[in-house]
């Protein structure tokens, strides 16, 4: 890392990086990685070069993190290459990448509490010692103290590093990893948990590595922090490069947010007005103790989005409603009736339906049956005497399923033989089959959708809501909510910060999700 | 549930029993004679009762242990009440204890959250401790009588008493399964428990419901082994939690919960009683039995690995998702 201090380009210089010829620190080409039936990264392009910070963003499921784990030899691409300073590298471990000089920068994960700040120090190098019995020079306390120096980070080498605060905890970590003359940092989330002082401790730490010529790979969502200090971004979406390490000072925060969020599909324009009978009541719903009780209703045959990228708790709000966690404060009420917080059972007795944000962890029964999944939130209706009618149970799953446009169509295959859209689609239509179905809540309903499921998704939807369904989308495709949402509420910090009627201009709105209006 | 054809239905354990039947009456002598198969029948009944009982806890994802105490405590307590009460009276307190064992497993798992494998392994240990102290660390002699004897011995035209018990169970558990809603909740709440609750399913009431059935059918089992040895004995088939864990292995229900069948535990039981039965036949030693036993077990799991990837894939009769 020294022999390059004197490549480090001025300030002036530090935009012009994407066109420039030297090496790589790392260099990511086409990788792509897939699990199972889901294409996590497509083909991903990455530079990272030395004295730079180049942030990562996407959303849940962009493939972000697929591709920071590869980036730190914890997984291993299908296809593409890695390259660590010119030279081709396969990772096949953390330890591997470490030795390449490619170090991630945890918050709490690496440290041992209970040692000391020195014991903290010489237990990494002890670590990364290539025999058990290897011998190993411990380092001075004066080169030690010049590590923390390094770092800006004024503690004694004997405090005991659990003293230390979240923020002093992570420059330790920082001042280990160069310490090993780090060539890369992955810096994941680093100021999640600061206070707002460590954050620009931490970020004027980051500057100084970056002049020394560290190569720094920043993961955030504050957008503010990161039009801050980044030199480059990219943006990764649906396992592509939505921004390919774009210079920072081109972009505008709509701009990053419309990459982060934006879908170019065919937008449907058919969309019934709703009769404007209030079904539900979501009143005094509060996520946070700081943030603003959430306020609004629902009326029969309504479209209702909830915008918020990530992070921005549209996503739990939306599953507070429909009952699957418990609110701090407030809740739904339904025809005069006060659906008890937290209680899925009781919800779906009351004619709320949800598909949750995690398909895999919270929605598809994987080794079950196309007609177990479909029927499994309206077994009541199919049950006598505490017995299942399997002929009326097996004919509205047929039903259903053939209006969504299940593909294959295939009532015999377990869940897990579909394509994530499909798999989405039984899914929805076991929502769809409650009885009394009052207030569908969907949560990302086409995240890693693809485009014709994406469409058929929609059009039942608009066919629920047509029927009087009254609907709640939380999504963070702001395409997904202007082609079908009556009303969009802007979510952000897990508050209202805005509301648009259908028809409104997409720039005002991504300009409100990335918190520019509204 | 599997794809395919109705042949793709059948359980590959199924297969593997019929194949391991057709081998043993061809090799083994005696093997496929009436009287010998209906002694594989009696003996094999106790294991498939139970069996049922931990197909249901492994259906809901769970393993359940204390099985291997409460037909000792039930044999104890049977025998301690019979003098005073009779037959009929001590068998239901048999029953009786082994389902508040199951009342004790199911209050701690479903409605307290605790790790099913902690709370059984205590409720085992904890029921050979009280059977052991109540016996005073010794079989009790039980006095026999005609009725006491009857779930052994007896017959209703002319099929042992255990072996009706045991198609009874087994009819039961493929009732459960496949006709009630309850059925139907252990597999949603064993193939995805969040999921099963974010669908409005009672996930501790379904839990609490297959520990207390797995109790009912573990204490008919009881019965039969209580009258069976005639005695109370704190030590009574400690290996019980073991032997219904590789039944159903072989059987074909993983660990992992959310498939199963009876089915599959008839196959598995099935397997376990003709091995045991065709090694005696053989004179092996007691402890090739137990080697063999062993070596059935991995192989049969790993046979139905293979068939449910590979060849069922390369016979057609499992689709697989497209890339």
């Amino acid at each position: 890392m020294n022999e390059l201090a004197d490549q480090v380009p001025d300030d002036g210089e530090r935009n012009s990086m994407t066109k420039d010829s030297r090496t790589a620190a790392v260099r990511a080409r086409s990788v792509a990685k897939s699990f199972g039936a889901t294409k996590a990264l497509r083909a991903v392009d990455l530079d990272l070069m030395p004295g730079e910070v180049h942030a990562l963003l996407g959303g849940n499921g962009a493939g972000k993190t697929t591709l920071v784990k590869i980036l730190l030899g914890a997984m291993r691409p299908d296809k593409g290459t890695i390259e660590v300073a010119g030279a081709p590298a396969d990772f096949r471990s953390v330890r591997d990448a470490i030795s390449a000089g490619i170090f991630p920068i945890y918050q709490h994960l690496s440290q041992f509490p209970d040692l000391t700040v020195r014991e903290n120090l010489a237990a990494f190098s002890l670590g990364m010692a290539k025999g058990l019995f290897a011998p190993r020079a411990m380092p001075s306390d004066a080169v030690m103290q010049g590590w923390l120096g390094d770092v800006g980070l004024p503690v004694s080498l004997d405090a005991l590093c659990r003293e230390l605060s979240t923020g002093e905890m992570q420059l330790l970590e920082i001042a280990r990893a160069s310490a090993q003359d780090a060539r890369v940092l992955v810096l994941d989330e680093p100021t999640a948990a600061l206070t707002h002082t460590e954050s620009e401790v931490l970020l004027a730490t980051i500057d100084t590595l970056r002049r020394k010529g560290t190569a720094i790979l920043f993961i955030s969502h504050k957008l503010d922090e990161v039009v801050a200090i980044a030199d480059r971004i990219t943006v990764i979406r649906d396992g592509h490069c939505a921004i390919a390490g774009a210079p920072a000072a081109q972009l505008s925060a709509p701009e990053i947010v419309l990459a982060m969020v934006g879908k170019d599909v065919q937008p449907i324009t058919r969309i019934s007005p709703h009769a404007g009978e209030v079904v539900a009541q979501i009143s005094g719903l509060r996520m946070r103790p700081e943030a603003k009780p959430v306020e609004f209703s629902v009326a029969r045959g309504e479209i209702v989005g909830l915008a918020g990228i990530i992070g921005s708790g549209a996503d739990q709000i939306a599953c507070a409603i429909a009952g699957g966690i418990r609110p701090l404060s407030g809740g739904v009420h339904i025809g005069g009736h006060t659906i008890p917080a937290g209680q899925r059972k009781a919800a779906v007795a009351a004619g709320i339906g949800f598909v949750p944000t995690d398909r895999h962890a919270d929605g598809v029964f994987n080794i079950l049956g196309v007609v177990h999944n479909t029927s499994a939130a309206s077994l009541s209706s199919n049950v006598r005497w505490g017995l299942v009618n399997t002929g009326g149970e097996h004919m509205a799953a047929h039903d259903i399923l053939q209006r969504i446009g299940l593909h294959p169509f295939r009532m015999d295959y377990e869940a897990a033989n579909f394509s994530g859209g499909n798999q989405q689609k039984l899914v929805v239509a076991r929502n769809l089959l409650i009885d009394g179905l009052n207030l569908l809540v969907m949560s990302e309903p086409t995240r890693g959708v693809d485009v014709a499921a994406r469409r058929a998704i929609h059009e039942i939807v608009l066919e629920a809501s047509e029927a009087g369904v009254a609907v709640i989308v939380a999504s963070s495709d702001i395409d997904e909510l202007l082609s079908i949402c009556h009303r969009i509420l802007v979510v952000q910090n897990h508050e209202i910060k805005g509301a648009f009627e259908r028809g409104a201009d997409r720039q005002h709105v991504i300009g409100a999700l990335a918190g520019a209006a509204a | 549930m599997r794809p395919g054809g109705a042949l793709a239905r059948i359980p590959v354990s199924v297969v593997i029993a019929i194949l391991f039947f057709i081998i043993c009456a061809l090799l083994v002598p005696r093997f496929a004679s009436f009287g010998n198969l209906e002694n594989v029948a009696r003996i094999a009944a106790i294991l498939a009762i139970v069996s049922c009982g931990q197909a249901v806890v492994l259906i809901l994802g769970g393993i359940e242990f204390s099985f291997g105490s409460s037909v000792a405590l039930a044999s104890v307590v049977s025998v301690m009440l019979l003098p005073a009460a009779g037959p009929a009276l001590a068998f239901a307190a048999g029953i009786a204890t082994v389902v508040l064992v199951g009342l004790v497993n199911a209050t701690l798992i479903a409605a307290l959250g605790l790790p099913a494998v902690v709370v059984t392994l205590g409720t085992l240990m904890i029921g050979h401790g009280l059977a052991a102290s109540l016996a005073g660390g010794l079989p009790l002699d039980a006095a026999a009588s005609p009725l006491f004897k009857w779930p052994a011995v007896g017959e209703v035209f002319g099929v042992p008493v255990a072996v009706v018990c045991a198609g009874a169970a087994l009819a039961c558990l493929w009732f459960i399964l496949s006709r009630t809603e309850l059925g139907r909740r252990f597999y949603l709440v064993g193939a995805n428990a969040p999921a099963a609750r974010l669908s409005g399913i009672g996930v501790r009431a379904t839990t609490f419901a297959g520990y207390l059935i797995a109790g009912v059918f573990c204490g008919i089992a009881s019965v039969i082994l209580t009258s069976r040895v005639g005695s109370g004995q704190p030590n009574l088939m400690s290996d019980l939690p073991f032997q219904t864990i590789a039944a159903c292995a072989i059987g074909g229900i993983p660990l992992t919960g959310g498939r199963g069948s009876a089915l599959h535990v008839l196959a598995g039981v099935a397997v376990i009683a003709m091995l045991n039965n065709a090694v005696v036949l053989l004179n092996f030693p007691v402890a090739a039995q137990q080697l063999l036993i062993a070596f059935v077990i991995v192989a049969s799991v790993l046979a139905q690995k293979l068939a449910s990837s590979s060849l069922a894939v390369l016979l057609g009769l499992r689709w697989r998702s497209e890339p």
